[in-house]
């Protein structure tokens, strides 16, 4: 057995790790919706890099920033919370969701990597350690654990049909 | 086992001619010959070229996700849904819910460019709309499906 499946007291290490992973994600999301908030504090604070005000390139780059903040609140945020619920239940809908909202969490900094390197590449390592890091360990966490909600999903049937 | 049904088969089919298909040639050609005129035609428009570096970079970035996440994802996870297995509808899900996001920026970056030059109903159908439809109903449909719903 791994030891990631390994139960310690309500969820195997994997899930707790999954859950951990999800509360480091939504903290990322807290930065997020400040700079939405108050974008050019958000710059000052180094939270976003581009303002509004800057030239053609800094202009372009706020947009798409200010895009990826907005798909943060109202996609990858909601899935991130039906993911915390659905896991704190046992439901497979919450593996399911926690696998989206970690997939997104991976997929988008390396598209920011491709992109952004040659101009922020502090920026690049910073979402790297917020976003991708912690979603790898919350893939790996749900995936080993993958079996253990498709038993509490039968086990739930048969609770079910006794009742 | 959650055995595939019309409706399984639908989304798998469109999510192979609309999605997969198109953005797997597509990026391949924006990762491999970034430049050429053939890859400007078909990611810009015909005869256009970069409105600048930043444009460029833009869809790079995307380009090599996509080759490197997305449409892996995509085709594993329709694999898993075609056998039936629960892990098959979470990466498929995971494959549309990046759709979504990513179509999501698309719109605040990408839109006031873009959809000018190819009208409302080329976008929003085969140029962004798709993905956002596609996207969105496999997230629901595999959700309800986990949930016990067979439709």
């Amino acid at each position: 057995m791994n030891i990631l499946n390994k139960v310690i007291g309500r969820f195997p290490l994997g899930v707790w790790i999954a859950i951990a992973a999800l509360l480091a994600l939504f903290l990322g999301y807290g930065m997020q919706a400040y700079s939405l908030i108050n974008w050019d504090s958000a710059v000052d604070l180094g939270l976003q890099n581009e303002r509004f005000t800057g030239d053609a390139a800094e202009r372009a780059w706020a947009k798409e920033s200010w895009g990826v903040t907005i798909a943060d609140m109202l996609w990858a945020l909601p899935i991130g919370i039906v993911a915390l619920i659905g896991i704190l239940r046992k439901k497979l809908y919450g593996f399911a969701a926690g696998l989206m909202e970690f997939t997104i969490g991976v997929y988008f900094p390396i598209v920011f990597a491709f992109q952004r390197w040659p101009s922020y590449p502090e920026t690049v390592i910073l979402a790297i350690i917020l976003w991708t890091i912690p979603s790898l360990l919350g893939i790996i966490g749900l995936w080993v654990n993958r079996e253990y909600f498709e038993d509490n999903r039968i086990i739930s049937k048969k609770d079910q049909r006794r009742n | 086992m959650l055995e595939p049904t019309l409706i399984t088969w639908m989304l798998i089919i469109f999510g192979l001619v609309f999605i997969f298909l198109p953005i797997l040639y597509v990026q391949l050609l924006m990762v491999l010959r970034p430049q050429s005129q053939k890859t400007r035609d078909i990611i810009i428009g015909k005869g256009e070229d970069w409105a600048d570096k930043t444009h460029f970079r833009m869809s790079y970035g995307a380009g090599w996700a996509d080759i490197i996440i997305w449409l892996p994802l995509l085709a594993v996870g329709s694999i898993g849904v075609i056998l039936g297995q629960v892990w098959g509808y979470a990466l498929w899900a995971a494959s549309g819910a990046i759709s979504v996001y990513i179509n999501i920026i698309l719109w605040f970056s990408e839109r006031e460019y873009v959809y000018p030059k190819c009208g409302p109903l080329a976008y929003y159908t085969y140029i962004w709309g798709f993905f956002i439809y596609w996207g969105v109903a496999v997230v629901v449909y595999t959700v309800l499906r986990l949930a016990g719903v067979t439709i």
